[in-house]
């Protein structure tokens, strides 16, 4: 069936265009302008916004952490839009179905979940499969994990750490690799309570610093094309700009993506002690071009963090508002559950507020700075909509700072950006870039070929307005919402890389298994038939 | 050899299937309970549940909640078995059923590992087994409350009498605690309660003020761990959830499976235990639809059986698997042409009138 979008202002950055013009789609991928060019259905987008779906390359989806926040916070319904109390599902919980339902009214077709431990990558994938319409994949966690270390420790080749990077997404499923707070929780369990970037794994005798260029030599050396996604030491700490300084320059000229910066953002100036570093960190990144980074936007109103940072989480859990809890001593990570509530009378949240702001508007280059929230540790994922009204709109951001606490304003630089983004830098950000940075070339752009994911929004003058609620979502060239409601509910894939190793590995985790935990490794894997749906997974290839 | 059964007499499959619908169909507020399943089972009990406006709850839903109540009300400190098995240097086992005869993963965790491991049992009831290497302090499980008081507030340097234990012996064990590198608590939900799981959650969480100490709840059986993270992601609730209202609601006592059945609440059960032949703790007798084994036999007998599979003997599934502490896949060890609950399930609701197919 020949499909076409007729007369939108079709905003493309990756392949130039931004003009009005027609969108034709035929089995699910965008072609070219048929010859004769008679569609068998037919499209008015005249006066509306066209861009290809949203890509998220950072928010918490689906697994084990996410779920027992779900578990933990019964009274709470992150993520979703509130409905009014009297309309019939004002009480429903935030299930996987519902996630996918949000995120396609917002034009989002492509979610990735950053950040799952091996021995949980087969609860992930399930729920990741009973997320509808969308597609999305998983990066598989290591850099806590004893193989590796233990690795590191008897100083083997790079051949073997690669080889056991390409086992662990082979039996994970995984797009990606992440490392968290490199070594921390490692050392956490050895009852070390505060961990730096050149500080020494007990046991061990490796750095945060050694395991994360370990890992991002082997991530390049393997092609994998999402580079290694870094969540640095210190998270949430007064003065951890260093951290993250330290962190950029690392990077060494080699490809590294920083997630949720916003968060280590902070410096010790001001009368608090506590002040936004956006401004210095978007400089350093400025000045690094192999980094990418995202953001981690926090928005006020109620959050939960969830993250595989055990020794932050750790540290954290008695502020937890509400004050409830779960901590996991894992293996490899582990993982932590806490609430957490942002308010806008609050200095240090409006200074974080602040900060991921400076740096979204301070980065220079749309194709380097990425789109979160880190759903849900700084907001939900659905406060999206107000973030790109805030990015759009000077005017915008100076009534809220009027807002805020102007003692914590004054320790930022935000009031003196005039910055304001424009469609076509929107749609860079949250469409070609991080199609780019997944590897994704059938992603994120609307040329002939690619996949028939297609986002039309009203042109509205309330940004806010205009990205909460699609006028049209096309998922491989059907349509799925129209008016900001889902039309139908079909299920996507899930995307993995598998590189290739040498499968001595394979025998040698058997054993390591068997010793270690008196297990099978077979356990961790993930097998296709498991999961319940046809054709779950599909492969992307690796850089040759 | 029949797989199916109406009022007791074999039945053809289809027929059954069809009775099961009609009892469903008839109910004014029908309850899925026991939800002994794989994650394909409870998925597809989930989407029942919603169809029906049925209450979802699972055979083990107590201890589930009395280990998630401490979670959310007060928050726990949690260790996966594999890391306890590798590292854990001092084991506090806590009262009864967690002994190495009574818990496969007891047996797992000091299988192997640590040497130089310390164990110790508080409370372990009457007989305390083969303790012949694990120091045992106190007895019933009627002294655990004061013991853990008694215990937490001499971790904490307080003051407290020791009950039917001496402070000296109290304070001995504090002092081990402490001197753990990375110490583990074990116990059983189902047969502490909600407030002694609190008070040793707290034990543990003190005890991280300056070492290193976790817990471990033994997880329930039949699939028990696995259905409490489906009605997570599915229903957004955890077990004891109910679609009355079309949309989910959550409430312990409200859709308590006993409560509902002696009540006259609910009105139909559908009664799954794939594994084995378990039976309901309630008193009542309303009309029932068991996915049991097909050997299975009843107390009070159900007005249709139909015989389901063993996941991971008849046919391939996924349940939460106690060492790995996560959801693992399970490959059929002797494939059947036995029915899984989810295809029971699924057929049933082709038969059904109730609810949008």
């Amino acid at each position: 069936m020949l499909t076409c979008i007729k007369g939108g202002h079709v905003i493309d950055p990756a392949n130039g265009r931004d003009g009005v013009g027609d969108i034709w789609m035929r089995d699910g991928r965008i072609v070219e302008t048929p010859p004769g060019g008679g569609a068998d259905e037919s499209y008015d987008a005249s006066g509306k916004i066209v861009m290809a779906g949203g890509i998220d390359i950072h928010s918490h989806i689906a697994g084990w952490n996410i779920n027992t926040a779900r578990l933990l916070m019964p009274e709470f319904r992150f993520g979703l839009p509130v409905r009014p109390g009297t309309t019939p599902l004002s009480a429903a919980g935030w299930p996987a179905f519902e996630i996918g339902c949000a995120y396609a009214a917002m034009g989002f077709t492509f979610v990735v979940e950053p950040a799952v431990s091996p021995h949980f990558a087969l609860h992930a994938h399930l729920e990741l499969a009973d997320i509808p319409i969308i597609d999305k994949a998983m990066l598989a966690v290591l850099g806590n994990d004893d193989f590796l270390l233990g690795l590191m420790r008897a100083k083997e080749s790079p051949n073997a750490v690669r080889d056991y990077v390409a086992w662990t997404l082979a039996a994970t499923n995984g797009i990606g690799v992440k490392v968290i707070n490199a070594g921390g929780s490692a050392s956490f369990k050895e009852n070390v309570r505060e961990f730096s970037f050149d500080d020494e794994v007990p046991s061990y005798g490796v750095t945060s610093r050694q395991i994360v260029k370990t890992l991002q030599q082997a991530v390049d050396d393997l092609g994998i094309p999402h580079p290694l996604h870094v969540h640095c030491n210190n998270l949430g700490i007064a003065g951890n700009v260093d951290s993250a300084l330290a962190t950029i320059a690392a990077a060494e000229g080699l490809p590294l993506h920083l997630a949720h910066l916003q968060f280590y953002g902070y410096g010790k100036e001001g009368p608090r002690g506590f002040s936004s570093a956006g401004a210095r960190l978007a400089e350093a990144v400025n000045a690094t071009k192999s980094v990418t980074i995202d953001v981690g936007q926090v928005m006020f109103g109620q959050a939960v963090t969830v993250s595989l940072d055990t020794l932050r989480q750790f540290r954290a859990r008695h502020q937890a508002k509400p004050r409830k809890w779960a901590i996991l001593d894992g293996d490899g990570n582990g993982a932590g559950i806490v609430p957490y509530r942002y308010r806008a009378a609050d200095f240090h949240n409006a200074v974080q507020w602040a900060a991921g702001l400076e740096l979204f508007l301070l980065i220079d280059d749309p194709w380097r700075v990425f789109f979160t929230t880190d759903h849900p540790n700084g907001a939900p994922f659905t406060t999206y909509p107000e973030i790109l009204a805030l990015l759009m709109s000077r005017d915008l951001r100076s009534q809220w700072m009027a807002t805020l606490p102007a003692d914590a304003i004054a320790v930022t630089t935000l009031p003196s950006i005039s910055r304001e983004y424009s469609l076509v830098e929107i749609a860079t950000m949250t469409r070609a870039a991080p199609a780019r940075l997944l590897g994704l070339r059938d992603r994120g752009h609307l040329g002939a070929g690619a996949v028939a994911d297609v986002a039309v929004y009203e042109n509205d003058v309330d940004r806010a307005r205009m990205f909460r609620s699609a006028a049209l979502v096309f998922k491989t060239g059907a349509l799925v919402v129209r008016d900001g409601m889902p039309v139908q509910h079909g299920f996507g894939r899930a995307l993995m890389v598998r590189p290739e190793r040498d499968h001595a590995i394979d025998r040698r985790l058997k054993t390591y298994y068997d010793e270690r935990y008196g297990l099978s490794d077979d356990l961790i894997k993930v097998p296709g038939h498991a999961i319940g749906r046809p054709e779950p997974f599909e492969l992307i290839s690796c850089r040759q | 050899m029949s797989h199916a059964w109406i009022d007791g007499a074999p039945a053809q499959l289809s027929d059954a299937l069809a009775a099961a619908a009609r009892l469903l169909d008839a109910s004014r507020q029908p309850l899925i309970a026991g939800l002994g399943a794989d994650v394909a089972g409870a998925r597809a009990a989930a989407a029942l549940a919603q169809r029906l406006g049925a209450v979802v709850d699972h055979m083990h839903g107590e201890a589930l909640l009395c280990d998630l109540d401490v979670m959310r009300e007060a928050g726990a400190m949690l260790m996966a078995p594999s890391e306890a098995r590798a590292r854990a240097d001092t084991v506090l086992l806590v009262g009864p059923g967690v002994g190495e005869t009574e818990s496969e993963l007891t047996q797992y965790v000091l299988g192997a590992g640590v040497t130089g491991r310390r164990v110790f049992w508080l409370c372990p009831g009457a007989d305390p087994g083969p303790a012949n290497k694990i120091a045992v302090i106190g007895r019933g499980v009627r002294e655990l409350p004061a013991l853990l008081a008694a215990l937490r507030a001499r971790v904490n340097g307080c003051p407290a009498s020791g009950g039917a234990v001496s402070v000296q012996v109290l304070d001995g064990l504090a002092a081990s605690l402490k001197a753990a590198t990375f110490g583990v608590a074990v116990w059983s939900a189902s047969r502490l309660d909600t407030l002694m799981i609190e008070m040793l959650c707290g034990l543990v969480d003190d005890l991280n003020a300056t070492t290193r100490f976790s817990g471990m709840p033994l997880p329930p059986g039949d699939n028990a761990a696995g259905v409490q993270q489906v009605c997570g992601w599915t229903m957004g609730f955890p077990v004891r959830t109910g679609y009355g209202r079309s949309y989910p609601e959550h409430d312990p006592w409200q859709y308590r499976s006993a409560r509902l059945v002696d009540s006259g609440e609910a009105d139909c059960v559908l009664w799954i235990s794939a594994w084995r032949a378990a039976a309901p703790e309630w008193n009542g007798d309303p009309p029932t639809i068991a996915l049991a084994p097909a050997d299975a036999t009843f107390a009070k007998p159900p007005r249709v059986h139909i015989g389901v599979g063993a996941p991971g003997c008849d046919h391939d599934g996924v349940a939460h698997h106690a060492m790995l502490g996560s959801l693992a896949a399970l490959t059929a060890s002797s494939p059947s042409d036995a029915l899984s609950v989810a295809a029971a399930i699924d057929s049933i609701a082709t038969h059904l009138q109730t609810g949008p197919a």
